[in-house]
């Protein structure tokens, strides 16, 4: 089959569309297909719901994939959301998760899905009041020990004491917010 | 207050502002998706849980002095269908949880310039809304009213992924912003589509104002981010200032061009929608939402006198289903609105200060049937 909107390339890519009750198939060549922004296909048809997307990028879960003889994983991901009981595969069907533990449960698979549907895998926005505090100094105890580092390896060992008394401090602070110091 | 006096006026009070926008953006609106943590989302929750949401929200209101005075609250389920769907017509409430019998609420601010929607897709979204092109505005309101609820409830939040949502396109800040812009002159010299192009590569959705089917209704469309997670609410919302900049500047020229090289057309055309709403005795919505589109732009353009934008919004919000059978004090069959619709855009439109048209003399081709 030939892709309906190049008109050019095989069709690879089947998306299901329903269109007021009508279930209508289109076909597209996987270059066409990754052109198309998640939500919003450039063609007149309604765009694409994200339950079908989820389901066309991210067709079957990785685990699914693995090859008969390939070897298991040794430690078996949680696939159930122990809050709700919804499994990935059900996210994949709805396009939407049931609770926020479902977050937790399913972290491993969800950089990959807001790395195409989003900016970036990390939330760099405002946080609840009272955690802001804790990522800020978070934050600033990471780039001091970054920056720690980057003095030891040139042997500026003054420097790098300093900086290691500042994370000491810091880190009094995270404790005084009832952060975890890890 | 009474849900009634929501219901009675069409444009809220805070709709009648004006400024150097107001050409072409009509209003701002931003939401914030909120849940809590320990409880399934509205898609999954038990009417217990739906149960306790709500005590949990209507505990933190009680908390709260500002929102205590100052806001409503409303069960979606002691609403009738008719009421619903005005408070959706207005923007105040989503069609989603307008349809939400058992658990949906809303609180609504006495200047309906904010609504919080109890257990629609999420626990909690908080709306905002401001007239014209006031992104800043209408996000500190909207952050205000989170900072205050945040105290009171165990918000859903993780440092990687940020605010949860039930829907993983409101993860991380949980933040849409939205612009809504009357485009006549870009829809008419064909450069919609184009931008509309542009704009989902940008990470920015443009629709027509009454969601996906009809699509542009009277040439208003909303601008709207599409990504929420891996920026911060500056970032986004500094993205759909300078979109919209750039969608107003080309408006303007796409308007300026028309005046130049067509403004007899353009005269003639605002002057027949005006004719048609002011003579009609059956007018569809869609024909309505053109005439009254063209007729805006006339005042914009100033090729037209005598009509406020403010009368024009008001018709635009009230010639909806729902608030013609509010209006008409019936519930009316599709056919009988066309008819109301056209009685009360004639009444709309006479009493804005215009001289009665005056029939003329008949012209050559009246007999002519
Ligand atoms: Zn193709
Ligand atoms: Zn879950």
């Amino acid at each position: 089959m030939i892709c309906e909107h190049c008109k050019q390339r095989n069709a690879t890519v089947t998306v299901t569309q329903v269109q007021s009750g009508q279930k209508v198939e289109h076909h597209y060549c996987d270059v066409c297909a990754s052109q198309f922004h998640p939500f919003h296909a450039e063609f007149k048809q309604e765009p694409i719901s994200i339950q079908q997307l989820l389901s066309n990028w991210f067709g079957s879960p990785s685990w699914q994939q693995q090859k008969a003889g390939e070897k298991q994983q040794a430690q078996p991901q949680p696939q159930t959301c122990p809050q709700c009981g919804f499994t990935y595969k059900q996210f994949l069907k709805e396009g939407k998760f049931g609770c926020p533990s479902c977050y937790d449960t399913f972290s491993e698979h969800l950089p990959k899905l807001f790395n195409r549907i989003q900016a970036g895998p990390q939330h760099i926005g405002k946080m609840p009041g009272a955690r802001s505090n804790v990522y800020v100094i978070k934050k600033q105890i990471e780039d001091i020990r970054k920056r720690m580092k980057v003095a030891v390896d040139e042997e500026q060992f003054e420097e790098a004491a300093k900086l290691r008394d500042e994370v000491k401090e810091l880190e009094k602070h995270l404790q005084f917010e009832g952060g975890d110091v890890s | 207050m009474m849900i009634e006096s929501f219901l009675e006026r069409a444009t809220p009070i805070w709709m009648s502002m004006e400024d150097d926008y107001s050409d072409i953006v009509i209003s701002t609106r931003i939401r914030l998706a909120r849940n809590l943590d320990g409880y399934r989302f509205p898609l999954a929750f038990t009417e217990n849980e739906a149960l306790q949401v709500e005590q949990a929200v209507t505990h933190a209101i009680k908390d709260s002095t500002e929102l205590q005075e100052n806001y409503s609250y409303f069960a979606i389920k002691d609403l009738t269908a008719l009421q619903r769907q005005i408070l959706v017509e207005k923007h105040l409430i989503s069609p989603q949880l307008a349809k939400k019998e058992l658990v949906g609420s809303m609180l609504l601010s006495d200047d309906e310039s904010t609504s919080i929607m109890v257990n629609e897709e999420d626990h909690l979204r908080i709306q905002c809304m401001t007239a014209s092109f006031q992104l800043q505005k209408a996000f500190e309101q909207a952050d205000k009213i989170d900072r205050t609820l945040e105290k009171a409830l165990p918000y859903a939040f993780r440092d990687t992924f940020g605010y949860l949502t039930s829907c993983p396109t409101n993860i991380g800040t949980g933040l849409r912003a939205s612009v809504m812009m009357h485009l006549p002159a870009l829809t008419l010299t064909g450069q919609m589509n184009q931008i509309i192009n542009a704009m989902t590569r940008l990470g920015m959705t443009v629709r027509g104002i009454y969601g996906e089917g009809s699509e542009n209704l009277g040439n208003v469309y909303q601008v709207s981010n599409q990504i929420t997670l891996g920026k911060t609410e500056d970032d986004i919302l500094a993205d759909i200032q300078s979109v919209a900049e750039k969608i107003i500047q080309k408006e303007r020229h796409a308007r300026g061009k028309l005046m130049e090289k067509a403004e007899l057309a353009l005269e003639d055309r605002v002057y027949r929608s005006l004719g048609t709403l002011t003579y009609a005795r059956i007018l569809t919505s869609e024909e309505a939402a053109t005439c009254l589109s063209n007729i805006r732009l006339g005042v914009d353009l100033q090729l037209i006198e005598g009509i406020k934008a403010t009368t024009l919004n008001e018709c635009v919000v009230s010639m909806q289903p729902g608030f013609l059978q509010h209006y008409a004090g019936d519930v009316l069959p599709p056919a009988e609105r066309d008819r109301v619709r056209a009685e009360m855009l004639r009444e709309a439109l006479f009493q804005e200060n215009m001289s009665k048209p005056i029939i003329g003399e008949k012209g050559e081709d009246s007999f002519d049937v």
